[in-house]
C-alpha cells in the first residue's frame, strides 16, 4: 500500500480523492464559519458541504492518478521528463487501470467503461419495464420510479452513447489517417478519466439524502432548481462528461487537421473520419451551452441566485432554450459517428465503393449547420414565442434532407452487391438502416407542429427516441464493435453467436418500441409510473420484449469476453478492407507504424482495377512490379494490386 | 516516479525507440489550432450566459434595466477596461520581443501584462465589495455576477497561464524560433481572447 501511494495510480488517486474531498469540505465549513452562516446548510437544495467536495474530490483523484504530473512540471518551469513512452501501450490488463497516453489503450478503456455503464443503464431499464408490466404500482413507488428513468437516460446518453463513439474513434481514427497517436495524448487520457467520474456521480446520487435526481435527463427548471440534493450530482456529472467530450472533440479536430498522412487530402478521408470531424465541430460549439445552463441551475440551487426563479425576475423558459440549443445538436453528436461507422461497414462488407462519397461528406456538414437551427421543436407546447414555431418546423423538416441523402446513398451502395448475411457487422448495419429510417420518419412527424402537440410527452416520443437511439446509435455501435473487434483484440469473435445476438436484439427492439407508437398516439403519458388500465396488454408485451432485448445483450457479453480471451487469432485484414487501420497487424504495433504510410487514392475503391488507398512504409519496391490486377467483388479487392491509378 | 519510468524505458532497449514523426498536414501547428478551438468553446460558454442575459433583460423583464435600485459604477469599470486593453498590447510586445530574441523585452512584457491583469482583477473584486448588491438580489444581480464572474474566472486562468510563461521566461526557456516561443504565443492568444470578451461583456452589461 505504502509503495502504491508513492507512484501515480489508482491508489494515489484514491488518496487524492480523500484529500480533495476533505479540502472541499473544510473550505465550505471555514468560509461559512467566517461569514457567520449556519455551518451545515441542509435545506433540500443546498448541502454545499457535500456539493463542493463532489467537485474537489474528483479533481483530487485526477491529480493523484497522475493526470497533471506533466503539466505541473511544465508550469513550474522544471525540466519535463523526456518522453520515455512508459505511459504508452499496455502489457497486461493492469495497464488499463493506469493513466495511459496510448490512443489504442484509451480507446479500449473508453469502450469497456462505457459498456459497463450500458449494462448498468440497461439493468435500470429492466426495472422500469418490470414496474410498467402491469398498471398500478408493484415494484417501486412513484418517487423512486422518477429517479430510475432519469438516471437511466442520463447514463445512457452522457456516459454510454456519446463517449463510446469517442472510444471507437480513439482507437481507429489515428490509424485510419496514418497518425502515430492523437494530437494531445495527455489531454486524451485526461478526457477518458473524467468519464468514470461522471458516471459514478450519476450513480452515487442514489445514496444521498432525497434519492437520485428525478427531473429527467432534461432537468428542466424550476423542477430541477427545487429538487433534492441528487440533482446537484446530475449537474456535476454533466459537467465532467461535457468537459471530457469537449476535450476529446478538440483533440480529434486537431488530429484530423494537422496529422493526416501525406497524400490524404480531405476528399480521401474515410467517412468515419469525416463523421468524427463533423461530430467534433458540434461538440466544441454546442456542449458549452449545456455546461453553462447546468452551472446556472447549480448556482440557483446552491448559491440561491435567480436565473430561473420567476418570482425574482428569472426566466423559466430560458432553461429550455439554452438546454435544447445544446441537446438538439447532441442528438446528432449521438448519431453522426454512427453514420461514419455504417459507411465503413457497408462499403467493406458489401465490397462496393460508397455511392456519392462527396455528397455523403457534405451531407454531414449540412447536418452540422442545420442542427443549430431546430432546437425549439422540442418546445412547441412550452408556451414559447408562438412565431418561432413555424420556422422551427420548416428547419426540422429540412434536416431530413441531408439525412435522407445518407440513407439513399447507403441503399445505392448496397444495390447490386453480394450481401453477406453471415457477417454480424453487416447485419447490424442493415438493421440500422431499417430502424433508423423508421425513427427518422417519426421524427419528421414530430417536427410538424399539430402532430407534435397531440403526442407531446407521450410514449410516442419514447418510441421515436428509442428508434433513433437504440435502432440508430446502438446498432451502429454494435456494428462498429463487431467490425473492429479483430483489429482491437487480435482475435475473431464467434459469428454464429453474433447472429444470434443480432436477431434477438432486432426482435426484442421492434417488439419493445413499435407498440409504444400506438399507446403513445392513444395518449399514454411518458415519465409516469402508472397508466390507465386500457394500455395494460400492450405494456405487458412491451415488457416481455424488453426482457428479451436484455437477455440478448448477455449473448453479446459472453461472445465478447470469451472471444477476447480464447477466440482464434485474427489476421491483419480479415474483411479485406482498404483503409489504413487494416494494413497493420491485429492488434496494431505499439507505435502504429514504423513509417508513416503514403495515401494514393480514395478509401473505398473496391472493384476498381489496380486502385490502392495507401502504400505502407517499406512497401515501395513491391509496388513498382507490374502484376496483373486481380479484382472483383469476391476477389482480391483488398489485396496489394499495383496499377495505373495508384501513383501519387 | 522518475526512476520507475526510466527503468521501464531501459527494460527494452531493443524495441523501437518511439513513434515515427507524424506528418504535418496543415500549415497551422497543433498548439495554436488547439487554443483557437478552445477559444471557440469558451466563446460559446459565454454565449450561454449571454443567451440568459437576453432572456432576463428582453423577454421577461418589465420596466427599466437595470431595475430600480441597481446602479453600476460605469466610470470605474471603464478605467478597468482601459487597463485590460493595454495589457493586450504588452503581451503582444512580449511576443514580438521573443521573436526578435530580445530576452529583456520578453520578460518585461510578460511581467507588465501579468501586473496589469492582476490590477484588473483586484479592481473588479473591489467593485464587487462596494457595489451594494449580491447575486441573490433579483435576476439582475444573478446575471451581473454570472457574466462578470465568468469573465473574472477567465482572467484568473489567463493569469495562471501567464504566470507559467513568466516563470519559464525568467528561466530562459523561450527562443526566437517558432517552435520555441509557442509558450508565449499560446497564452498570448488566450489573453487577447479574454480582453476581447471583456469588451463585449463591458459593452453589454455596463453600457447598453
Ligand atoms: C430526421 C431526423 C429527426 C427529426 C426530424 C427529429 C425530430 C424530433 C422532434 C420534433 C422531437 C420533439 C418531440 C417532443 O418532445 O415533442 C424529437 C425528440 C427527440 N429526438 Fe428526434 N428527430 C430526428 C432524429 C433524431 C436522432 C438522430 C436522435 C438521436 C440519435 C433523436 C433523438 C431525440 C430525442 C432523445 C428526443 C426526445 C427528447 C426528450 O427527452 O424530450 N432524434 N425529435
Ligand atoms: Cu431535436
Amino acid at each position: 500500500m505504502a509503495v502504491a501511494i508513492k507512484q501515480p495510480g489508482l491508489a494515489r488517486g484514491a488518496l487524492g480523492f480523500i484529500v480533495g474531498s476533505a479540502f472541499g469540505f473544510g473550505l465550505v465549513v471555514a468560509l461559512r464559519a467566517i461569514s457567520g452562516l449556519e455551518i451545515f446548510q441542509t435545506e433540500q437544495t443546498g448541502y454545499p458541504h457535500l456539493v463542493v467536495p463532489a467537485i474537489t474530490g474528483p479533481l483530487g483523484f485526477l491529480v493523484g492518478l497522475g493526470a497533471f504530473d506533466y503539466w505541473f512540471r511544465w508550469a513550474a518551469g522544471r525540466p519535463t521528463i523526456p518522453e520515455d513512452h512508459s505511459q504508452h501501450g499496455a502489457k497486461s490488463w493492469r495497464d488499463y487501470f493506469k493513466f495511459n497516453t496510448d490512443h489504442k489503450v484509451i480507446g479500449i478503456q473508453y469502450i469497456v467503461t462505457t459498456f459497463f455503464f450500458f449494462l448498468v443503464g440497461g439493468l435500470i431499464a429492466m426495472l422500469i419495464r418490470a414496474e410498467l408490466a402491469q398498471p398500478g404500482t408493484q415494484i417501486v413507488d412513484p418517487g423512486v420510479y422518477n429517479g430510475l428513468f432519469s438516471t437511466h437516460a442520463a447514463i445512457m446518453i452522457f456516459v454510454f452513447v456519446i463517449p463510446v463513439f469517442a472510444g471507437i474513434a480513439n482507437y481507429v481514427l489515428p490509424l485510419m489517417i496514418g497518425a502515430p497517436d492523437m494530437a494531445f495524448p495527455r489531454l486524451n487520457a485526461l478526457s477518458f478519466w473524467m468519464l468514470p467520474i461522471a458516471g459514478i456521480l450519476f450513480l452515487s446520487s442514489f445514496l444521498v439524502p432525497g434519492g437520485a435526481f428525478d427531473a429527467g435527463w432534461t432537468g428542466y427548471a424550476p423542477l430541477s432548481t427545487g429538487a433534492p440534493l441528487g440533482q446537484s450530482f446530475f449537474n456535476l456529472g454533466v459537467q465532467f462528461a461535457g468537459a471530457s467530450s469537449v476535450a476529446t472533440a478538440l483533440n480529434f479536430l486537431v488530429t484530423i487537421v494537422t496529422m493526416r498522412a501525406p497524400g490524404m487530402t480531405f476528399w480521401r478521408m474515410p467517412l468515419l473520419v469525416w463523421a468524427n470531424l463533423s461530430t467534433s465541430l458540434l461538440v466544441v460549439a454546442a456542449t458549452p451551452f449545456i455546461a453553462g445552463v447546468q452551472f446556472m441551475v447549480l448556482f440557483d440551487r446552491v448559491l440561491h441566485t435567480n436565473f430561473f426563479q420567476a418570482a425574482f425576475g428569472g426566466d423559466v423558459l430560458s432553461y429550455q432554450h439554452i438546454f435544447w440549443f445544446y441537446s438538439h445538436p447532441a442528438v446528432y453528436i449521438m448519431m453522426l459517428p454512427g453514420f461514419g461507422i455504417i459507411s465503413e461497414v457497408i462499403s467493406t462488407h458489401a465490397r462496393k465503393p460508397i455511392f456519392g462519397y462527396r455528397l455523403m461528406a457534405l451531407a454531414l456538414i449540412g447536418i452540422v449547420v442545420l442542427s443549430y437551427t431546430v432546437w425549439a421543436h422540442h418546445m412547441f407546447v412550452s408556451g414559447m414565442f408562438a412565431w418561432l414555431r413555424v420556422p422551427m418546423m420548416i428547419t426540422t423538416l429540412l434536416i431530413a434532407v441531408p439525412t435522407g441523402i445518407k440513407i439513399f446513398s447507403w441503399l445505392a451502395t448496397l444495390f447490386n452487391s453480394v450481401l453477406h448475411l453471415r457477417s454480424t457487422a453487416m447485419l447490424f448495419a442493415l438493421g440500422f438502416v431499417t430502424t433508423f429510417t423508421i425513427g427518422g420518419i417519426s421524427g419528421v412527424m414530430l417536427g410538424m407542429v399539430p402532430i407534435d402537440i397531440h403526442v407531446s410527452d407521450t410514449y410516442f416520443i419514447v418510441a421515436h427516441i428509442h428508434f433513433v437511439l437504440f435502432g440508430g446509435s446502438v446498432f451502429t455501435i454494435f456494428a462498429g464493435i463487431y467490425h473492429w473487434f479483430p483489429k482491437m483484440t487480435g482475435r475473431m469473435y464467434d459469428e454464429k453467436l453474433g447472429r444470434v445476438h443480432f436477431y434477438l436484439t432486432l426482435v426484442g427492439m421492434l417488439g419493445t418500441f413499435i407498440p409504444m407508437h400506438w399507446v403513445g398516439m392513444e395518449g399514454m403519458p411518458r415519465r409516469v409510473a402508472d397508466y390507465a388500465a386500457q394500455f395494460g396488454d400492450w405494456n405487458l408485451m412491451i415488457s416481455i420484449s424488453s426482457f428479451l432485448l436484455g437477455i440478448a445483450q448477455l449473448v453479446f457479453l459472453y461472445n465478447m469476453i470469451v472471444s477476447w480471451k480464447w477466440g482464434p487469432r485474427a489476421t491483419a485484414n480479415p474483411w479485406r478492407a482498404k483503409t489504413i487501420e487494416w494494413q497493420v497487424s491485429s492488434p496494431p504495433p505499439i507505435f502504429n507504424f514504423d513509417e508513416i504510410p503514403r495515401v494514393v487514392g480514395g478509401p473505398y475503391e473496391f472493384g476498381v482495377p489496380g486502385a490502392r488507398h495507401a502504400i505502407m512504409g517499406g512497401e515501395e519496391a513491391e509496388v513498382r512490379k507490374p502484376e496483373p490486377a486481380v479484382v472483383g467483388a469476391a476477389g482480391g479487392g483488398g489485396g496489394g494490386s499495383p496499377g495505373e491509378r495508384g501513383g501519387p | 516516479m522518475e526512476s520507475a519510468s526510466v527503468a521501464v524505458g531501459q527494460a527494452e532497449p531493443h524495441e523501437h525507440h518511439g513513434p515515427p514523426e507524424a506528418h504535418q498536414s496543415s500549415r497551422i501547428d497543433r498548439q495554436t489550432l488547439g487554443i483557437l478551438l478552445f477559444i471557440v468553446t469558451e466563446a460559446m460558454l459565454f454565449g450561454a450566459f449571454f443567451a440568459s442575459y437576453f432572456f432576463l433583460r428582453v423577454v421577461s423583464n418589465e420596466g427599466p434595466w437595470p431595475p430600480e435600485g441597481f446602479e453600476l459604477p460605469v466610470a470605474v469599470a471603464g478605467v478597468n477596461t482601459a487597463i485590460l486593453i493595454s495589457s493586450s498590447f504588452t503581451v503582444h510586445w512580449a511576443l514580438e520581443a521573443t521573436r526578435k530574441g530580445n530576452r529583456r523585452g520578453m520578460q518585461m512584457g510578460l511581467m507588465t501584462t501579468w501586473l496589469l491583469g492582476s490590477t484588473f482583477l483586484f479592481i473588479q473584486i473591489n467593485e464587487y465589495i462596494h457595489i451594494g448588491f449580491s447575486g441573490r438580489d433579483g435576476a439582475f444581480g444573478s446575471i451581473f455576477y454570472g457574466l462578470t464572474g465568468l469573465h473574472g474566472a477567465h482572467v484568473l486562468v489567463g493569469l495562471l497561464l501567464l504566470s507559467f510563461a513568466n516563470i519559464r521566461a525568467w528561466r530562459g526557456h523561450f527562443g526566437p524560433k517558432a517552435k520555441d516561443h509557442l509558450g508565449v504565443e499560446v497564452p498570448g492568444i488566450y489573453w487577447h481572447f479574454v480582453d476581447v470578451m471583456w469588451i463585449i461583456v463591458f459593452t453589454v452589461v455596463y453600457i447598453l
